[in-house]
């Protein structure tokens, strides 16, 4: 037994050697059984890290209607401040972004429309005439992007927009859909990354090929984009007698990384006995998008993983996370890119054990560090957004 | 009469667009449209939680659905529900959490489409049942949820024991 346990702790040794985490805190001020918290965002863009202060936002229903919040906290600080309520009608699928010295910009769906904000300060601009949702952020030295899935005609579609920022005013230099011609069938779920040499990159779901393919282009200038391609490497196709259209993949994710490159991860059900699995797909910088990668490792194979994003940073770091239940429950788990494959999977300390820890939203600082946020639901006392950050040792 | 034409086109096309591949011709509705009509008519809901493209779902409309004697079985009997496990549409659950629809798969823990779950006309999960199925497995499903015996039984324990 000893024997046992000791092996197990040499194999474990190299993953729980690479990071260092913090205690978890918790974000939000107010909880309870009714009280529902949402991470969900297109690109799952919940936390961002600007300057010396980290960025949190999410909706939830404590005043009775679905409403979306920042908190913020000083890096060093022990507790996050009383968060701020972004929105005034029912609000949903909040982002956030860094623009550096402590500001913000947030951006959410508002009674049908999106908007985004400066914060601290600012005003609220409403992005969209049109009925749109799933908004979505990035940007690389002083080029925003947003992108968000605007009504036209029957379906959605994908919109990218270039963002101007005066002191805390935000506006709309150009806005056109990634695609001239009306959709042919439903387009969300946008992301975004604005690689090392300016080149925007977009990422969707799509359903032109009648099952859902997550699609992506690109564009050198942000306002002229290639002909979509899809990032699956599947094919679609009915299956024999002529049944279906193809298997399921969804929520893709993207992040710039390193000097040029672009990575993309999303949920992928081409294993459709096992529910979605983590794949990922990198463009090194040719803007081109290489074969699929299974990101999750084999004692994920019989599971389902949810939630999965993809953050990268300047200097190469790439990370993917998800939850899945293979301990029984709910966490939150974390593989690491090691040059030719993701790494074994490994726990979140405080994103796993007892009850339900999942929906992760993440992203690395200028220093390195990672920063995660995560739901914990609790059977009684309500769910908690936990957050915590890990320095590579 | 062009013009309703026109609407019954326009009627199906949205149907088609927001409800994704359910089997035609059942009057399937959205979960908060069908939790409310079982609040108010008694009946337990029958809940299709299957996937744009799907073929397995495909396979179970044409072989199973297309049954005349089933279809008048669950029409008449079940509240109808389908639900697009990868939509980003909205629902309510009866806690009064608002979620997606691609969430609820998540809390459903759904592996593989399509699934089938019978919930109480409080929207209470009776049972789920996952991959393609006959119309004699819907038979026999059918009366384990309104012969009650879920309050007994698990189902494996009342299909066990049927002769």
């Amino acid at each position: 037994m000893r024997a046992a346990a000791l092996l197990l702790a040499v194999l474990a040794w190299p993953a729980q050697a690479a990071w260092e985490w913090s205690a978890p805190l918790t974000v939000n001020s107010v909880q309870g059984a009714a009280i529902f918290p949402h991470l969900e965002s297109a690109n799952r863009q919940g936390v961002a890290v600007s300057g010396d202060t980290v960025g949190v936002v999410w909706e939830d229903n404590r005043s009775g209607s679905p409403q979306c919040y920042l908190a913020m906290k000083p890096a060093t600080a022990a507790a996050f401040k009383p968060e701020i309520r972004l929105s005034q009608a029912d609000c949903f699928e909040p982002v956030v972004l860094a623009l550096g010295a402590g500001r913000f910009v947030t951006a959410w769906e508002e009674a049908g429309t999106v908007h985004a904000r400066v914060l601290p300060g600012g005003t609220v601009l409403q992005l969209t005439q049109a009925e749109a949702a799933q908004v979505t952020l990035a940007i690389r030295g002083d080029a925003l992007y947003a992108a968000w899935a605007e009504q036209a005609g029957r379906f959605r579609r994908i919109v990218v927009a270039r963002l101007t920022v005066n002191a805390d005013a935000l506006g709309v230099k150009t806005a056109q859909p990634v695609e001239a011609a009306m959709p042919a069938d439903e387009q969300g779920w946008p992301a975004l990354a604005v690689a090392g040499d300016g080149s925007v990159t977009v990422a969707w779901e799509d359903r032109r090929s009648r099952h859902t393919v997550p699609m992506v282009s690109h564009s050198r200038d942000g306002r002229s984009f290639s002909p979509p391609v899809r990032l699956t490497d599947i094919e679609s196709g009915s299956a024999p007698g002529g049944l279906g259209a193809g298997t399921g993949a969804m929520r893709p994710t993207l992040t710039a990384r390193g000097e040029q490159g672009v990575v993309a991860v999303w949920l992928d059900k081409r294993d459709f006995l096992s529910g979605y699995d983590v794949f990922a797909a990198i463009d090194t910088g040719n803007r081109r998008f290489g074969k699929n990668i299974r990101v999750q490792d084999n004692f994920g194979d019989n599971m389902a993983q949810w939630h999965a994003l993809v953050v990268g940073d300047a200097r190469g770091r790439l990370v993917a996370l998800w939850d899945d239940a293979r301990d029984g429950t709910p966490d939150v788990w974390l593989s690491e890119w090691e040059g030719e494959a993701f790494g074994d999977d490994v726990a979140v300390p405080g994103a796993a054990g007892p009850g339900g820890q999942s929906d992760p939203v993440a992203t690395f600082d200028a220093a390195g560090s990672l920063h995660v946020v995560w739901l914990e639901r609790g059977e009684t006392a309500g769910t908690r957004i936990r957050y915590a950050h890990a320095e590579r040792n | 009469m062009n013009l309703i034409k026109m609407l019954l086109a326009a009627s199906c096309l949205w149907v088609g667009a927001a409800l994704a591949d359910p089997p035609p011709g059942y009057p399937f509705v959205g979960y908060d449209a069908g939790l409310k009509a079982a609040r108010a008519s008694g009946k337990p809901i029958f809940m299709y939680f299957g996937r744009y493209g799907c073929a397995w779902c495909d396979h179970t409309n044409k072989k199973t659905f297309s049954d005349a004697a089933l279809k008048k079985l669950y029409t008449e009997n079940y509240e109808l529900v389908y639900v697009d496990a990868e939509s980003g549409k909205r629902l309510t659950l009866p806690s009064g959490e608002r979620i997606t629809e691609a969430e609820l798969g998540v809390r459903l823990q759904a592996f593989a489409t399509p699934l089938f779950v019978y919930l109480t006309p409080q929207g209470d999960k009776i049972v789920q049942i996952p991959g393609f199925k006959t119309v004699q497995d819907f038979r026999d499903y059918d009366r384990y949820v309104r012969g009650g015996h879920y309050k007994q039984k698990t189902l494996l324990e009342f299909l066990g024991g049927k002769s």
